[in-house]
């Protein structure tokens, strides 16, 4: 192994296109099965993977649900389900957990849902209710006030990888004691304009599900994925439950942005991690965008003995947390260890190492 | 291992002047940058005060630069005129850091007009005119291959941003950090904070009985942070010294702060703890300073709290009363607010403090800069969802 973080999952709490829970997202992931439907005209037209099943009755009380944005929504019951899973009261823990979460579309809708009546009616047609959720850390203000954290607090808009800088900011926290746990969250809602917008610029596929390689577009997802993070020594004097070490994190970006560029990145990035390991599995982040999955292309020949990619985006789709879905299936396969290469069109590119138990 | 950190290059740009020291000198003279805004066509809004940044044409421009994205480039231009050069560093260990605001909401603004118009208006600039942007585009002009992080955190994302780019500076990680932000107006955030009836038609009036909301404005402050043994090998000048950081969350409402300023004092607290400083040893408070009635109390009273008997004499100033509210960018503004009091010995003014409300009893430096000895300094930034930073910062002696 190249190292190991001294960090654990001992947490997991899921909303994804396929279902909610770890059982459902398993099964999807397992069977290969892509969640890609004809998305529902609330969400937008077209294809797309959608929380269809996504239920939070007995999770979210029906007053709040109401003040709500999807993001919001889905990062509640990721959260409710992560804490429970590790067994985790974030009460009582006072400021000593934190919150890193990662987005790209949180409070996007929101911004559309309060600018459309402003622009047709003027100031009386702003919602005092609506404004607070345009901002991108709604998600994290909500949740902490549904389950009392009250540690630092970061949300990270770092493009399609996001979540690994959320993750890469909870490292920092454990590793300078500022906190005991991190919930690391990506959390991401569809809605129409969004939709419309994917599609306008031909960054979505017109048809058809996406294929990893050799597709043109991608297909927009959403959901959230919520992981306590501890630091192994933290977990073991409360004898936690461990589902994964991370044995390692990296990024790197290159000054120039052509695709050769931004591949030689993400191969530093999963030099760094890898080390002289043979990871058992190999999580990749392509989406079936050429721009995308051009970082990745060829990738595999660069390191031998990597074992072949698979694609979580083609079963559940871009967007969907950010890169949080890059970290679910890293964890719903077999034991061992499992390689995560998760790169952006544009900026840094990042890398994980995990280890599942 | 854990590394002293310095900073050594501060661009700034602002309503006032656009550059550092000509904004610090109109601080220090009792200027601000309030007027009537001119840039957003909101003719219904009663409160039109805002602190608009005059860009000449040509400053900062790229490819289809935003507005943002040349405020940030005058604002790196400047940060990188003080570093002495950036020739010898290993560009995969320098980062860049910043904070997000309003972004690219004018171009999802225009999009969404249009459509709703009945129009097909380009879509491309909408979908990549990301927060990510201004980031990527800075750590281009830096050649910076380290990493890079945008955190949107609403009003205290920049100071936050400060303080990813101190931990990873002190921890080892890197060797040079730029952390910053840049902020413009949007009518998104213009239209919200009127409609939370958070706006003051007239220039803010910070601690004062009678204040009756925000301002906004617009800003960038960027700054380059490295290892004091660095600095001093390399013989740039050093601004002021790093000291730590907190953060917290209220948990206790979407917008408000908690009235006792709860989670404002613990992360106040925090940085202390971080910077290992002693209350007694703060001088001053580079406050959130919003001149709503719900923060400038609360802020107060965390103060007190995380201070203790040393709060009667601590000099608190608000740059809400110069700069307005710069949301995304406040924390960096109030960053180098404290940086430039640090380095001169003085503290700039609380503008329009005419009548001091009783619950903001604390020295609020009202009208005019003042002189005093200033040996350490938190900046606070709040925001929406409750959260909250403080920086703790100190003066730089050459020690």
């Amino acid at each position: 192994m190249s190292g190991d973080l001294g960090l654990v999952v001992t947490g997991v709490g899921l909303v994804l296109p396929c279902g909610d829970g770890l059982e459902a997202a398993r099964a999807s992931w397992t069977s290969r099965t892509p969640a890609f439907q004809t998305l529902p005209d609330s969400v937008g037209q077209g294809r797309g993977a959608v929380c269809a099943a996504f239920d939070p009755a007995g999770i979210i009380p029906p007053m709040q649900l109401r003040r709500l944005d999807r993001p919001s929504r889905f990062a509640w019951a990721a959260v409710h389900r992560a804490l429970r899973d590790a067994g985790l009261d974030p009460r009582a823990l006072g400021d000593r957990i934190g919150l890193a979460v990662s987005t790209l579309t949180a409070g996007s809708e929101a911004s559309e849902a309060f600018m459309r009546p402003y622009f047709a009616k003027g100031p009386e047609g702003a919602s005092p209710m609506v404004f607070p959720n345009c901002v991108a850390n709604a998600p994290s203000g909500h949740v902490a006030l549904a389950f009392g954290i009250k540690g630092p607090s970061s949300t990270q808009l770092d493009r399609e990888n996001a979540f690994f800088a959320a993750l890469d900011q909870a490292r920092w926290w454990l590793e300078t004691g500022m906190v005991d746990a991190v919930l690391v969250m990506g959390t991401d809602g569809l809605f129409p304009l969004l939709v419309e917008l994917l599609q306008r610029t031909g960054l979505a596929a017109r048809h058809g599900d996406p294929h990893a390689h050799g597709a043109t577009g991608l297909l927009p997802g959403e959901g959230a994925q919520a992981f306590v993070v501890e630091r192994s020594e933290a977990a073991r004097a409360r004898g936690a439950r461990v589902r994964a070490r991370i044995l390692g994190l990296a990024s790197a970006s290159e000054a120039t942005e052509g695709p050769g560029d931004r591949r030689a990145a993400l191969a530093r990035a999963m030099r760094e991690v890898l080390g002289a390991t043979t990871p058992g599995a190999w999580i990749a982040g392509a989406n079936g965008h050429p721009r995308l999955d051009a970082v990745e292309a060829g990738l595999g020949g660069d390191f031998p003995g990597l074992p072949p990619p698979a694609h979580p985006k083609a079963l559940w789709g871009e967007l969907c947390g950010a890169g949080g879905q890059l970290m679910a299936a890293a964890l719903l396969g077999s034991p061992g260890s499992v390689l995560i290469s998760a790169p952006a069109s544009f900026g840094s590119q990042f890398a994980a190492l995990l280890e599942t138990l | 291992m854990q590394r002293r950190v310095v900073i050594t290059g501060f661009g700034f740009v602002s309503s006032l002047a656009l550059d550092r020291e000509g904004t610090w000198k109109a601080m220090l003279a009792g200027l601000h940058g309030l007027r009537r805004q001119t840039k957003l066509d909101l003719p219904l809004e009663p409160a039109q005060t805002a602190a608009e940044v005059d860009l000449p044409a040509g400053a900062g421009a790229g490819p289809r630069a935003t507005f943002c994205e040349r405020m940030a480039r005058v604002a790196l231009a400047e940060a990188l005129g003080t570093s002495r050069g950036l020739d010898g560093l290993d560009p995969r260990r320098v980062g860049v850091f910043q904070g997000a605001g309003t972004s690219g909401m004018p171009i999802a603004e225009t999009y969404l007009q249009a459509r709703m118009a009945g129009r097909w208006p380009g879509a491309a600039e909408a979908v990549y005119q990301t927060p990510a942007v201004v980031t990527d585009v800075l750590a281009a002009e830096l050649g910076a291959l380290g990493p890079r992080s945008t955190v949107m955190n609403a009003c205290s994302s920049s100071l936050l941003a400060l303080g990813q780019a101190f931990e990873r500076i002190a921890g080892g990680a890197l060797d040079l950090a730029l952390a910053g932000a840049a902020e413009g107006l949007c009518r998104t955030t213009y239209a919200g904070f009127a409609s939370l009836k958070a706006m003051d038609p007239q220039p803010n009036r910070p601690f004062s009985r009678d204040r009756a909301g925000l301002n906004l404005g617009e800003a960038s402050a960027q700054f380059l942070l490295e290892p004091l043994e660095q600095a001093r090998r390399r013989g740039a000048v050093i601004f002021a010294e790093v000291l730590g950081y907190g953060a917290s969350m209220d948990a206790h409402h979407p917008t408000a702060p908690h009235p006792e300023g709860d989670g404002a004092a613990r992360a106040m607290e925090m940085a202390l703890r971080m910077a290992r400083l002693d209350p007694a040893e703060v001088d001053l408070v580079s406050a959130h300073g919003t001149a709503t009635p719900a923060n400038d109390g609360a802020e107060t009273t965390a103060i007190k709290r995380a201070l203790g008997t040393a709060a009667a004499r601590v000099s608190v100033t608000s740059s809400k009363s110069q700069f307005g509210h710069t949301l995304g960018a406040a924390g960096a503004v109030g960053a180098g607010v404290a940086v430039l009091a640090l380095r001169d010995q003085v503290v700039s003014p609380t503008l329009r403090l005419v009548d001091p409300d009783p619950s903001c009893d604390l020295d609020c430096t009202p009208f005019q800069a003042k002189e005093r000895r200033i040996r350490a300094a938190l900046v606070n930034a709040f925001a929406f969802g409750g959260n909250n930073v403080s920086l703790a910062l100190r003066h730089w002696e050459g020690a």
